[in-house]
């Protein structure tokens, strides 16, 4: 990895290109310089302005310049909203993400020499499974499932748990119940990347230290978790990213409830725009979102290129 | 204020309502041509209905009498209009006609915005303030979009209420007569309960909940108090004498007791209906738009209603409302298809269907669903004893009582955590639009 990562910055600083050829590549960014100042950077100054502004999202807007930052400031359900999206970043960012590691390692190590390549490449569709869903479908389907009378319940009740929970419905079991959904969903992201990371590593590494008696949890341990590093960061950041944004899900299960139990600030900023026609006030929150998604972007990257040795 | 959850349509409300943002965006993809000659309007009533069976037979005859005009019919869910309502109508793509979420929040706040038809001047000569009577309440906005004396954005050509439905079968078994006080209904529930009976199905995960709390709170309250909540002439009260307090706690008293299933906390409105439905629980708190669901489909027993025992006020309206966007480009094809609505042959139709029509002729109506329903609407409407709902006042209210209610029903709020949290929704939109 540092090799390919000292000769790609090399040749950024010692272009091969003429000034001349360069140039006549940049018309092909323009499509997509054009798009995303259409649908990313316009929109995302817009949205600057519009917070600072107190505006119901019809007629006229009235400046009322940091008022709603101030505001946000002593806002406890933002903050509040704001813990529970480091609850969902354990959910879809560590747990899939630890949880990924290994049982992509047990299907490549494991199951994929002994049942055949056919076997773990189903049992990888079926982790990855939740991941082509709609949201819309599968929330509604959790829900049922999650229901107080649902097919938890009554398998619990089998079991002989009288009175199992009533996952969506007490504020103490929505937001570990809606936190399982994550990883479920979340789960065969990171899976199918580790599995095409593993794939990449050489295999001699593995057979020098199963011939020095390395065993499976020391390989997995000293081998394929330091070669994955790229791709653990990647996961890492694609995914804590969409839990910070995370909304369908809240959407569907619980719209933020019982209470604000489940609330996150995506769906706070959503329910200010659309629900009590706080226009500016939900503009305010998607502001502060994305400068924490980009703050985060920035320190994740930064690691990311230390950890490379450059 | 409500939304009609029918069986099997769960998964298609939830589809639609992940659409709206995508719907918003692209303005609905439908609205009038430019040729003005394509007359387009929407709902969301379901498929079915006393009011969808009504207003497609008017659509027919609307058809037959407008030959050159192109109609195109679109239904919607309620939720949409609720979240992209005011885009919808700020958009060049808003129909001739729609079916808009009356209240404050919704209704109000678009016609303060100019974004609705003023239909005053147009309901006189029509005659439809005359077959709308008292019901128009829900039409008529002031400037700031409060509800009450100013002008009228919106024609309602239905009715509703929530009461009480029973299972009279199960009421002669365990010798329980219909209660006419509260303590009369306390002790019927008692007596279910003393018998491992659940008494009263409830939803708390969705709109059912709020409506029993604002059932209970209305039989605490009198019109002076109603009129100073809903003009925010005051901030909410939150003493112990309160109404909402009161009915607040009562929620909490009967879930402590077992009357209501904690469980209900995580049910929605299609599991209360079924667990009354299916004989499993006695008594239910349902709206009239469940009246004609439980006559077609609940064969083993008989049912019946009651109004809260002992209130002279109970949660009702008249139903959503006919609104003309101000962009609107067929206003003419919009007022003569709200006219096929209001008339005879339509509200006839409608109450024969088991819907609550604002002016059927009672010799006319010989479903008895829709007679008793017919029946009690227009006494509640001649007694003034229609209470609107709790959270018409303020934008959002409904999803911060539902949310609060919901937390109560579970039991992890007490009555008085539960107020705070309403209070603080209320009093930020009264101190700037109240008093």
């Amino acid at each position: 990895m540092t090799t390919t990562a000292t000769i790609a910055r090399g040749a950024g600083r010692v272009s091969p290109l003429s000034r001349q050829a360069r140039k006549g590549y940049l018309r092909y960014l323009l499509p997509g310089a054009v798009g995303f100042l259409a649908v990313v950077f316009v929109p995302f100054l817009m949205n600057i302005g519009i917070s600072f502004t107190n505006w119901s999202g019809v007629g006229s807007p009235t400046f009322v310049g940091l008022e709603n930052y101030r505001r946000l400031m002593r806002d406890h359900f933002f903050w509040s909203a704001f813990e529970h999206s480091i609850w969902f970043i354990v959910a879809m960012a560590i747990v899939p993400t630890v949880l990924g590691l290994f049982l992509a390692a047990v299907l490549f190590d494991y199951i994929e020499p002994r049942f055949g390549q056919r076997v773990s490449s189903v049992l990888r569709a079926g982790f990855y499974l939740p991941q082509v869903l709609p949201v819309a479908v599968a929330g509604v389907v959790w829900g049922w499932i999650l229901n107080p009378y649902g097919a938890i319940n009554a398998a619990l009740q089998q079991l002989g748990i009288d009175d199992p929970p009533n996952w969506l419905g007490d504020s103490r079991w929505a937001l570990p119940s809606v936190m399982l959904v994550l990883v479920w969903m979340q789960l065969g992201y990171g899976l199918v990347i580790f599995m095409a990371g593993m794939a990449r590593i050489d295999p001699q590494y593995h057979e020098a230290a199963e011939l020095d008696g390395a065993s499976w949890f020391a390989r997995f341990r000293h081998v394929t978790v330091p070669h994955l590093r790229p791709e653990v960061f990647v996961v890492l950041l694609t995914t804590a990213i969409a839990a910070l944004k995370v909304f369908g899900p809240v959407y569907v299960l619980t719209k933020g409830g019982p209470g604000n139990a489940t609330n996150v600030p995506s769906y706070y900023s959503y329910s200010n725009f659309f629900g009590s026609l706080q226009v500016g006030y939900g503009a305010a929150v998607a502001t502060i979102l994305t400068l924490v998604v980009i703050a985060m972007a920035i320190v994740f990257i930064r690691i990311q290129s230390k950890n490379e040795g450059v | 204020m409500f939304r009609r959850i029918r069986r099997g349509r769960t998964l298609a409300l939830a589809l639609g309502a992940a659409s709206v943002l995508a719907l918003a965006a692209c303005g609905g993809g439908s609205g009038a041509s430019a040729s003005g000659k394509t007359f387009t309007v929407w709902w969301y009533e379901d498929a079915g209905n006393p009011q969808d069976a009504a207003w497609q037979d008017a659509l027919k005859d609307f058809k037959a009498a407008h030959p050159n005009v192109k109609v195109h019919f679109e239904r919607k869910v309620w939720q949409q209009i609720q979240d992209a309502g005011a885009m919808i109508l700020n958009s060049k793509d808003a129909p001739d006609l729609l079916e808009y979420n009356k209240g404050n929040a919704t209704a109000g706040a678009v016609s303060s915005k100019g974004l609705l038809t003023d239909l005053t001047s147009e309901a006189s000569s029509q005659g439809w303030d005359k077959i709308a009577g008292s019901a128009l309440t829900v039409g008529t906005y002031n400037s700031k979009g409060l509800m009450g004396p100013g002008k009228l954005y919106g024609i309602p050509s239905y009715g509703e209420y929530v009461s009480f439905a029973y299972n009279e079968d199960m009421f002669a078994k365990y010798g329980v007569k219909v209660p006419t006080t509260m303590d009369e209904l306390d002790a019927a529930f008692a007596k279910f309960k003393s018998e491992g009976i659940t008494p009263l199905a409830e939803s708390a995960a969705d709109y059912p909940a709020q409506h029993l709390l604002w059932g209970l709170a209305l039989s605490y309250a009198d019109h002076g108090w109603l009129n100073g909540y809903f003009g925010l002439k005051a901030p909410l009260d939150t003493s112990s004498d309160s109404p909402l307090t009161k009915a607040a706690e009562t929620i909490a008293d009967w879930t402590a007791k077992g009357y209501i299933d904690k469980k209900s906390s995580g049910m929605k409105p299609e599991d209360a209906w079924s667990l009354f439905r299916s004989g499993k629980a006695p008594i239910t708190y349902a709206g009239t738009w469940m009246a004609g669901d439980f006559r077609d489909n609940i064969k083993s027993f008989k049912w019946g209603q009651f109004l809260m025992p002992g209130s002279g006020i109970n949660p009702g309206s008249g139903g959503n409302i006919w609104v003309v966007p101000t962009k609107a480009d067929n206003k003419d094809l919009a007022y003569d298809f709200i006219g096929l609505t209001l008339d005879k042959k339509r509200q006839d139709l409608m109450a024969n269907a088991g819907g609550v029509a604002l002016h059927a002729d009672p010799a006319d109506v010989s479903d008895p669903t829709g007679k008793m329903v017919n029946q009690t609407f227009s006494q509640l409407v001649s007694s003034d004893g229609l209470g609107l709902y709790g959270d018409w006042p303020v934008p959002n209210f409904y999803q911060v009582i539902q949310s609060n209610t919901q937390t109560l029903v579970a039991g992890r709020q007490t009555p008085d955590e539960f107020m705070k949290q309403l209070k603080t929704a209320y009093d930020q939109v009264q101190s700037t639009v109240g008093g």
